[in-house]
């Protein structure tokens, strides 16, 4: 392994310590609760669900069958509050590649080493790529386990196949983390650029799916991507998912191809 | 014999603003050179171009031969930035072993040589590192791994007298090695006693490039003589050099300009018994040189 990529994981141990530690938390307490509640019709009926607003009920996913194993697995785990979690820690790790060490000034000598322009992002990039990897195996792990222990009754496979959708969306926004910074150098840009396009992605997939008028800029979402293949249910939407893949190759390629052309820390 | 650092027409513009324009500049093997000039005179500027930090408007520049683009000569250079950031939970000599690494590795205990050397502590995490022990980190790194050409930005900066001395005396050992060192003050003292050549930046502009035993000879010096008997005022007139001449019965006052052998010798016709002479403040002759391109320049522009 590059001395760099080694670098770059140093660098990420705690923060994926502590996301792949509170990503498990997370999911782990969720899914228990799972097993008290699906005994008692009540709290999750579709009656009691009715009473949420429609439009609230299509950000959280639907809600319409939160009842069985499945789809209270889709709803806390991936529907909203882990892939929102996940592209946090991913963009911040994202961000910490160039756009932070850059306006700190440490990337400086790291520019005048012989390691070409193109490398350096690579390497940055393939150590964050192999850290959400870490966390993605994890936390697969966690809800497989409890999964299969709260007796929900999801397939391994559409499990896997949710999981690894997961990590795709994430590498996406971690990637364009990266590129933001590669671009302009600045922490802020690539906070702002991944915030902005995850929470509107998000908002526009789901409200989408009823609103007519924005129903076109779905395409434009990434959680598109993710979501619309429904891959708890129905297993992997391969197509979707070579899409994440590509523009997460294309932003990459932008990365590495403007960090090289700029000059560092002015 | 090809320089270490050439540059042609190397300009570089941040937007409008002026950073470095038109430097055209050769650095010879085993040469130290003091790149001098005020803050904001361009001096990182250059420095950051030579290392691919940055790229320049207009003009070319190569370092040990090669283009500044070429990676591969990196290994052989060594560099201290002129505002060094070192931060994070990591110790010192990991960051420091990393470096190495990346350039090739250094020979064993190479590392813990320096540090001992500049009273380094280098067992500490980067975030605590004390402002002169950042640059003596930095010291090290650029040192360590014994590159061919040295490029060192404003690097006794922070250092206490005794560490700069042994900073001074690294840089002496390079230069009787054969290898090269750029490096950059905004004080003339900082340097002269080591750099052979100065080279003279302001406003972004290379203004003069000189040799520091020429401007040594140029140096106004202060002489004082004193004889075992009185000497007649003549016998010192009209010396090459020699000014502000005043002879009061056994003593012997005045100035000179560069070379003092024509006062040396009409003095040795007499019994010198005490002789002072102060060491020439180069400094002095530099602002003057200074201050007069400057008022040629303003004249020109007028």
């Amino acid at each position: 392994m590059a001395a760099l990529v080694r670098k770059t994981l140093r660098e990420y141990r705690r923060a994926l310590i502590g996301w792949t530690v509170g990503m498990c938390a997370f999911f782990g307490m969720y899914i228990s609760i799972w097993a008290s509640m699906k005994d008692d019709p009540q709290t999750l009926s579709a009656q009691a669900l009715a009473k949420y607003p429609g439009a609230l009920r299509d950000l959280m996913g639907g809600l319409a069958d939160v009842g069985t194993g499945v789809g209270f697995l889709q709803t806390v785990a991936y529907q909203l509050l882990g892939p929102m979690l996940f592209v946090m820690a991913a963009s911040v790790l994202g961000n910490r590649a160039i756009a932070v060490p850059e306006e700190a000034g440490t990337l400086e000598l790291t520019v005048t080493l012989p390691i070409d322009r193109r490398r350096l992002v690579l390497d940055r990039w393939i150590g964050l790529a192999l850290g959400v990897l870490v966390v993605a195996v994890v936390t697969f792990a966690v809800i497989a386990a409890a999964a299969s222990g709260a007796g929900m009754g999801v397939p391994f496979g559409r499990l896997l196949a949710a999981h690894t959708g997961l990590f795709l969306l994430v590498m996406f926004f971690g990637t364009l983390a990266v590129c933001a910074g590669a671009v302009t150098g600045r922490r802020q840009v690539g906070l702002a650029v991944v915030g902005v396009w995850a929470v509107a992605g998000y908002v526009v997939e789901t409200l989408g799916r009823s609103v007519d008028a924005i129903a076109w800029l779905r395409w434009l979402s990434p959680f598109h991507y993710y979501l619309d293949g429904r891959p708890l249910y129905q297993g992997w939407p391969v197509g979707d998912y070579l899409v994440l893949l590509g523009a997460t190759a294309v932003l990459l390629m932008t990365a590495v191809l403007s960090f090289e052309r700029r000059d560092v820390g002015v | 014999m090809t320089a270490v650092v050439e540059t042609e027409g190397l300009t570089k513009f941040y937007g409008t603003r002026r950073g470095l324009e038109d430097l055209t500049l050769a650095i010879q093997p085993g040469e130290v050179f003091g790149y001098l000039g005020p803050n904001g005179a361009g001096k990182t500027t250059t420095i950051r171009l030579l290392l691919d930090v940055i790229r320049p408007t207009s003009g070319r520049a190569t370092v040990l031969g090669a283009d500044t683009r070429d990676t591969r000569v990196r290994a052989r250079i060594g560099y201290l930035p002129g505002e060094l950031a070192l931060e994070g939970r990591e110790k010192a000599r990991d960051y420091l072993e990393f470096l190495a690494g990346v350039r090739g590795g250094v020979s064993r205990g190479r590392i813990d040589e320096l540090a001992e050397r500049l009273d380094a502590d280098v067992s500490v995490r980067m975030s605590e590192l004390s402002k002169g022990n950042k640059q003596k980190v930095g010291l090290i790194q650029a040192f360590m791994h014994e590159p061919e050409l040295l490029v060192l930005d404003e690097p006794t900066s922070g250092l206490d007298p005794l560490v700069q001395q042994e900073f001074l005396a690294m840089v002496r050992e390079v230069r009787t090695s054969g290898r090269t060192v750029l490096m950059s003050s905004h004080v003339l003292a900082e340097v002269e006693h080591v750099a052979d050549r100065v080279g003279i930046v302001r406003s972004g502009r290379l203004v003069a490039v000189e040799d520091v035993a020429a401007l040594r000879e140029r140096a106004v010096r202060h002489v004082e003589f004193h004889f075992d008997a009185p000497v007649p005022k003549e016998a010192f007139e009209g010396l090459p050099g020699v000014r502000d001449l005043v002879v009061e019965g056994t003593s012997l006052r005045c100035t000179i300009d560069g070379r003092p052998d024509a006062l040396i010798k009409a003095a040795a016709r007499f019994t010198v018994v005490h002789m002072v002479s102060a060491e020439p403040d180069l400094e002095e002759i530099f602002l003057t040189y200074y201050s007069e391109e400057e008022a040629r320049h303003g004249r020109a522009g007028a």
